[in-house]
Order: C-alpha cells, then sequence, then structure tokens
C-alpha cells in the first residue's frame, strides 16, 4: 500500500510538472513551478477522468510560473528526458558486455552488413514447428549478396565439417541458413569487421 | 528532338567525358552550366556503405528544364530495395483502413411476413415446411449474407508503413520519376502554362507535387485548380498510394530534405514505447 501511495504522489507531482511544459511545447525552456505541494485525496480510487482529484484541485493559480531561459538546472532535466534517436556508441578500449564495435576496412568489401539501429548484428535465429525447424537468418545485407552467400557457405561448411543449406533474397536483402547457426555467422561477421 | 539527342551523344563519344547519367527530359540542356550549386550534404546518420543518390534540382519557372544544382539524398531513404510485396500491402491497408462495406440482406427473421406455417406438416404430399421465408424460399432470407456497417480497418505495422514509404519513393528515384525542384513559383495562373511544361518534360499526364507545407504560393494552386491529374500535397499527407496513383512525383528541396530527415529519424529511434499501445496481443 504504501508503494502505491508513493507512485500515485510521483504521479502527482508529476502532473504538475507536466502542465507547465507543454503549455510553452519548448525545450530550452525551464520551468519553475509553484512551490505550493500537491496534496491530493491519495486513498481514492478514481473511475473516470473527471472524477480524478487532480482535475477539480487544479486552480488558477497553480499554472503561473515563471519563465527562465537555460537555467543550469535544465541539464538535469534533459537529462530524463528519453533519447530522441538512439545515440551513438562511445569509443573504448574494452567493452565489459562482450560487444565488439565494427572496423572502418569492412566498408571495402564487395558487401557489407550494417548495424542495427540498436548496434547489432542483424543476425536472427527463427524457430518455427515447435522447435523442429531452425533458420539462421542474415538481413539487410548491403552490396554483392550472392558473394556473401559463397563466402558463408564455405565458412559453414568447414566449421561444420558438412554442407548447409542456403536460401538467398535478393530483393529483400536477406540470407536463410538451415539449421542454428547464428553463432558461427556472428563469428564470421566479426572477422570481416561488421 | 531525335536530332538534338544524337549530337548530344555524339559530342559525349569524342569529347570522352566521363559516364553522365541521361535524363530523359535532359537532352536540350547544356551541362556547361557555371553557376550549378553541388550540395554535399551532412546527415545525423552518415550512410555506411551505399552511395547518397545525387539528383538534380530542376526549376518551374520556365518551360524549358534548367539544372540549378546537384543535391544528394540519403541511400536509406531515397535508394532502399523495390519491394513490390510491402508496396502492395501498403495500398490494400489504405483502401481497406477506411472501408466501411453498407452491403446488407435480410434475414429469415427480417423480411416481411412468414409468420404463418404455409401447409400442414403431413396429409399433402408435399415438403415441410414452416415459413414462406425461409432460406429455401424465393423472396426468403439470405443466410450469412453481408450485414452493413462492416468494418475492414487494420493497421499495418509501423515499419512496414515506413519500408513502404521508402521503398517506393525509391523505386520512383530509381525510375526517374522523382524530381526535385527549387520551389514551385510559376510565372504565370494559367493552367496552360504547367501542361505545357510537364508536356515539354515529359512527366507523363499525372504529377504529385510534394511541399514541406500546406501553404502553396497562390499561381501554382490556381493553376491546379483546373488540373484534375496534377495536384499539390504537404509531407504530411505523402503515402504508397498517391505515389503510385502518378506518373511523376515531384519535390521541392525542403519537402525532400523534410522526409529525408523524418524517416531517418524513426529508422533510429526506439519507438517500441509508442508503439505499445497498439500491440494487439497485449493483456
Amino acid at each position: 500500500m504504501a508503494t502505491v501511495l508513493r507512485s500515485q504522489c510521483a504521479f502527482a507531482r508529476l502532473f504538475v510538472g507536466k502542465t507547465g511544459q507543454i503549455l510553452n511545447n519548448a525545450i530550452d525552456l525551464g520551468v519553475k513551478l509553484a512551490p505550493e505541494p500537491q496534496s491530493a485525496l491519495l486513498s481514492k480510487n478514481y473511475s473516470n477522468y473527471a472524477h480524478s482529484p487532480f482535475v477539480t484541485k487544479i486552480k488558477k493559480e497553480q499554472y503561473e510560473y515563471e519563465i527562465v531561459k537555460k537555467p543550469p538546472e535544465w541539464t538535469y532535466v534533459e537529462r530524463l528526458l528519453p533519447f530522441n534517436t538512439i545515440p551513438a556508441v562511445t569509443p573504448k578500449e574494452t567493452y565489459p558486455s562482450g560487444w565488439i564495435p565494427p572496423r572502418e576496412e569492412a566498408k571495402n568489401l564487395p558487401f557489407f552488413l550494417p548495424r542495427t539501429k540498436f548496434h547489432d548484428l542483424p543476425i536472427y535465429l527463427h524457430v518455427t514447428y515447435r522447435g523442429m525447424r531452425k533458420i539462421s537468418k542474415i538481413k539487410r545485407i548491403e552490396g554483392d549478396i550472392w558473394l556473401l552467400n559463397d563466402e558463408i557457405k564455405k565458412y559453414l561448411k568447414e566449421k561444420n565439417k558438412r554442407y548447409v543449406e542456403t536460401r538467398v533474397q535478393e530483393v529483400a536483402r536477406f540470407i536463410e541458413v538451415k539449421g542454428d547457426h547464428v553463432n558461427y555467422l556472428i563469428e564470421w561477421a566479426h572477422t570481416k569487421g561488421f | 528532338m531525335t536530332s538534338v539527342l544524337i549530337s548530344a551523344i555524339k559530342r559525349l563519344h569524342i569529347s570522352i567525358t566521363p559516364p553522365l547519367r541521361l535524363y530523359s527530359s535532359n537532352v536540350t540542356v547544356t551541362p556547361a552550366n557555371t553557376n550549378l550549386t553541388i550540395t554535399r550534404k551532412e546527415w545525423a546518420f552518415q550512410p555506411q556503405y551505399t552511395k547518397p543518390r545525387e539528383v538534380w534540382i530542376e526549376n518551374l519557372d520556365t518551360v524549358e528544364e534548367q539544372k540549378l544544382g546537384l543535391f544528394e539524398l540519403h541511400p536509406s531513404v531515397y535508394a532502399a530495395s523495390p519491394r513490390i510485396d510491402i508496396m502492395h500491402q501498403n495500398v490494400i491497408w489504405q483502401r481497406k483502413v477506411r472501408w466501411v462495406s453498407w452491403a446488407h440482406t435480410k434475414t429469415r427473421a427480417e423480411v416481411r411476413g412468414g409468420g404463418r406455417k404455409p401447409w400442414p406438416q403431413k396429409g399433402l404430399g408435399r415438403a415441410r415446411h414452416g415459413s414462406i421465408r425461409s432460406p429455401l424460399f424465393r423472396g426468403g432470407g439470405v443466410v450469412h449474407g453481408p450485414r452493413s456497417g462492416k468494418s475492414h480497418f487494420f493497421m499495418l505495422p509501423f515499419y512496414t508503413r515506413i519500408l513502404g514509404l521508402t521503398t517506393t519513393i525509391s523505386a520512383k528515384l530509381a525510375q526517374d520519376d522523382l524530381h526535385v525542384v527549387k520551389d514551385l513559383e510559376l510565372p504565370t495562373d494559367e493552367p496552360g502554362y504547367l501542361e505545357e511544361l510537364i508536356e515539354k518534360r515529359n512527366w507523363g499526364p499525372s504529377v504529385l507535387i510534394v511541399d514541406d507545407t500546406d501553404y502553396a504560393p497562390r499561381n501554382i494552386t490556381a493553376a491546379l485548380d483546373n488540373l484534375p491529374h496534377v495536384n499539390i500535397m504537404p509531407v504530411y499527407g505523402l503515402n504508397v498510394y498517391s505515389m503510385l496513383k502518378h506518373d511523376t512525383l515531384v519535390l521541392t528541396i525542403a519537402a525532400a530534405e523534410k522526409i529525408e530527415e523524418r524517416i531517418l529519424r524513426l529508422l533510429h529511434s526506439d519507438t517500441r514505447q509508442q508503439q505499445r499501445a497498439f500491440q494487439l496481443d497485449q493483456v
């Protein structure tokens, strides 16, 4: 119960903060809120919007605020705002998660495998027919897809010591490999620098 | 026309200029234009492997085409793979999303009459029937017929819609059906001027003009008022169906950049939180 109360209090504070920001609709404007604390009747379970105390409690004086341009506190607000786009990776010596950054020389190859927006390799495993069929899929291939197909076939044949079947979709730019070869394919992509 | 083309090709062969991409409407233009503005762009997300696409910046204030400059377009948006299946899905979605079928039939309960048993159950040698409005009867009710107000609404996944836009716009560019113009300023408000321009530049009968704002200059709106096959649209109205319906897509520079910026941002942002409300498999 205590946690519920606390979360509702947090919501009340957030709600008061939001009104000023939305009215301004500007990111670089700092908003100073009225210091008056929100004391809502928190034990009530609101069934609709009109019965919410936030609706009745909002008075005119609560909207009165002062606009301060770029206060030093605004950096702390920016820190809390969600990312507009997924940020680039900061270069480091080693990554403790085991993530391997792409290398520059991969762009000179006749084919290319770009990273996804989450900076991962677009290599996936599709398990269908209740685990009876496993297909490894390499997506978003750019450049010579048939050459890439030959290379991974050769690589997987060496690794598995048997022939592996692949399917190349030239228009949709992906290759499907029969069987679970995701780890080998990721290993291969890292050796190429993708 | 043909002689000019032949002479242009001859000139190209003799001087051994580097390979020049010849547009269908490019033949009358002298390449020795000194005041070309060549724009090399810096995007927030630089192209990795595929080279940026280059397009000419054209003009609309003369009937003859003038090349005002070169312009780069991001390959993620303007050089996507031509996925006809995705285009088809988008077109079907656009047709269905606002389609409500008003076809209607009456069931046996709704057809007037038929409350009385038409003849006795036994003793006449005829088939047993309880109502003259049963579906077996002529003029009877319809079984499993269409009922009015049927909605065909569904939502295509968000990134399928994005891919639909990029793949269609890329196909248009690859087929020389996309032109970038500097602005939409016309010298007159006569529709004949625009018709002549489209005829001269071989843009095909139907043209879709896209600007970044929904306020167009007066001359072009007045000219387009009487041209049903030439339409104008803001960037927020751009869609796969309209792009496929029109032969040529004409973008202003601002529109081309805005489309690029918006799609690039969506391709590189995490929209799972925004899409969560629209998930079908949530509890």
